[in-house]
């Protein structure tokens, strides 16, 4: 597939809740292409975790398409295998099972695919290992710290070897010093890999290591531009 | 790890829970299962008891709900006895009577004991003897007789002159005497409730045929072959029914605690259901690891419940009067249909909390609490 290749489409996406009173997202269009690198950058409310919503398929538009790789998706079976095979997805609150190690909850993103038990815990063992976490393998979610848990979850989200992975305020829940080593290890790995990388966030700073960014004010989006961010965009802190 | 491992620790999340919810299972599973062996323990019971005294025929009132609920005049012996390829006809009298320190037994009023009763010592009435019984072995021992004793049978003193030794339970706690006395003491003066009737040996199928169709024509009869009846006992419908049905009722009130706390394990972990569907999971999958916590339950409850139904069985015989008659063992064929059953429950049990869990977004789910 050339690096270029459209890979996830929204069109025309409209997002409303209680019956249109609240409307998340109006007429989204958004392209992103194989192997690219995108903030959406918003203020809280904006609408840019709607988008991530949409782009997961986590939730499902109210009006508008989805396509990945120009084919619409439309069903719950469809989203599940996207997900399952080539959507990796981060959260802001890591969502890791609390009863599960931190490799087992690499290794449930593995279930289900017709791989034997002892390569599940290979190939857990080794996303654990590209996020520096191998030595906390063995550890529940609570005995880590905030930072090990969003690593974790990126592990959990890479051992799919996805296509694209989408990054909810990834760094939203860290401290400084984690949020910073968090940044680092997923722009890493996106430079590392073939992955489109989608990042959603209110740090302008991290923004702008993105080559590409888009701003998303009252569920629209205001501005995507395909070079680094110079000033701060309209409604988003610091 | 697999679905079985997570649904493991899943439930061992909420302990109590959970092994109140087994002991719910093993208490259903237990119950069903002794409830199904006793009933099929007094049938087949009944059953031997009837076999073990070789009859080929039996004469009762025509429309008699059970057994013991019809009644024939004793004269009828003499009509049945001129049909051709009758060997010999026996009228009996049977009912449960009280006797001492309040018990009942069942007391038979008999003409020919001395032709067919096996005896474990002592000798039978003879023809003519009045105020003598024969007693079972098992009667002897629950009441401590012995030859020579005197046993009462609705206010009237019998001497013990015999003591049988019949194999089936019922025979070995039944009391035989002379017919005359039964009726005279149940106030059924000329009545039998049912007439033996013994063909001559080496009779055709077609013969046989032949000498019902005879007996049905007399008026106010039937006819059974002595392996048809308890199936058209109504007691023993009605225990059967009655036993099955408290049965299902068990396991439906503890498939029900199945049904409660898969429901609330789904509220409770609606945020992680969303977590495996957001990496991936698909519904199916889903839904097989919450059936997967509801069949962990069902094995855990159907092994405590099955050992429940033997425990059961074991102390049955310790319970004053009934368990000196009633034996029950659980075997495989009354525990699989029972198990096979909780499990076609519980899994049904299961897959309405499994399909709730995948009703919501894993967005929505992701957003509870």
């Amino acid at each position: 597939m050339p690096a270029t290749a459209q890979l996830l489409r929204l069109e025309a996406v409209k997002r409303v809740f209680d019956n249109g009173s609240v409307v998340a997202l109006r007429n989204i269009d958004l392209r992103i292409s194989s192997g690219e690198c995108l903030a959406i950058l918003g203020a809280s409310g904006s609408g840019k975790s709607s988008i991530i919503n949409m782009l997961s398929g986590i939730d499902r538009p109210t009006t508008g398409r989805v396509y990945w790789k120009d084919r619409p998706v439309t069903s719950r079976k469809d989203w599940s295998a996207l997900r399952a095979n080539s959507i990796g997805i981060v959260f802001q609150e890591f969502h890791l099972l609390p009863t599960l190690t931190a490799l087992e909850n690499v290794e449930i993103a593995l279930f289900g695919k017709g791989i034997s038990a002892h390569e599940r815990r290979v190939r857990a063992s080794k996303s654990l290992d590209r996020v520096g976490l191998i030595a906390r393998q063995h550890h529940l979610p609570h005995a880590l710290s905030g930072g090990e848990r969003q690593r974790v979850a990126i592990a959990r989200s890479l051992v799919n070897e996805p296509e694209l992975i989408l990054a909810d305020e990834p760094t939203g829940n860290l401290d400084t010093a984690n949020a910073a080593i968090i940044a680092d290890l997923l722009f890493g790995l996106h430079q590392a890999g073939k992955a489109a990388l989608v990042l959603v966030t209110h740090n302008r700073a991290l923004a702008r290591r993105c080559p590409r960014c888009i701003t998303v004010k009252d569920g629209e989006i205001i501005k995507d531009r395909s070079v680094a961010l110079t000033a701060e965009p309209e409604g988003v802190s610091s | 790890m697999n679905l079985a491992g997570l649904a493991v620790r899943n439930l061992r999340r909420r302990p109590m829970r959970t092994t109140l919810t087994i002991i719910g299972i093993a208490l259903a599973v237990g119950s069903a299962l002794a409830l199904v062996a006793l009933s099929r323990s007094i049938e087949e019971s009944t059953r031997e008891s009837i076999d073990e005294l070789g009859i080929d025929l039996t004469v009762t009132q025509k429309g008699a709900p059970d057994l013991f609920g019809g009644f024939l005049p004793e004269k009828l012996a003499g009509r049945l006895s001129e049909i051709p390829g009758i060997a010999s006809v026996a009228g009996e009298l049977f009912l449960f009577a009280p006797t001492e320190n309040e018990r009942q037994i069942l007391v038979s009023g008999w003409t020919n004991a001395e032709h067919t009763v096996p005896l474990r010592e002592g000798r039978v009435p003879a023809a003519g003897e009045r105020q003598v019984a024969l007693i079972g072995d098992l009667t002897a021992e629950t009441m401590s007789k012995k030859l020579d004793d005197k046993i009462e049978i609705l206010g009237k003193q019998f001497r013990i002159v015999g003591i049988t030794k019949y194999t089936s339970t019922v025979n070995r706690a039944s009391v035989i005497v002379p017919l005359a006395d039964l009726q005279e003491v149940a106030y059924r003066h000329g009545q039998v409730s049912m007439f033996h009737v013994d063909l001559r040996r080496g009779e055709s199928t077609a013969n046989i045929d032949r000498i019902k169709r005879d007996i049905i024509a007399i008026d106010g009869v039937s006819v059974l072959m002595s392996n048809e009846i308890l199936q058209n006992d109504r007691n023993v419908q009605v225990l059967k029914a009655v036993s099955l049905s408290i049965s299902i009722i068990a396991l439906i009130m503890g498939v029900l605690g199945v049904f409660n706390t898969l429901l609330m394990t789904i509220q409770e972990r609606t945020r992680e259901i969303g977590i495996v569907a957001a990496i991936g999971w698909s519904d199916a999958r889903i839904m097989a690891s919450i059936v997967a916590e509801g069949l962990m339950m069902c094995v855990s409850g159907c092994v405590f419940g099955v050992a429940l139904g033997f425990l059961i069985a074991l102390l049955f015989p310790l319970i004053p009067r009934i368990g000196d008659y009633i034996h029950f063992r659980p075997t495989l064929a009354l525990i699989v249909p029972v198990i096979g059953a909780a499990f076609a429950l519980c899994t049904a049990g299961s897959l309405y909390p499994a399909w709730r869990a995948t009703r919501m977004t894993p967005a929505e789910a992701l957003q509870r609490a």
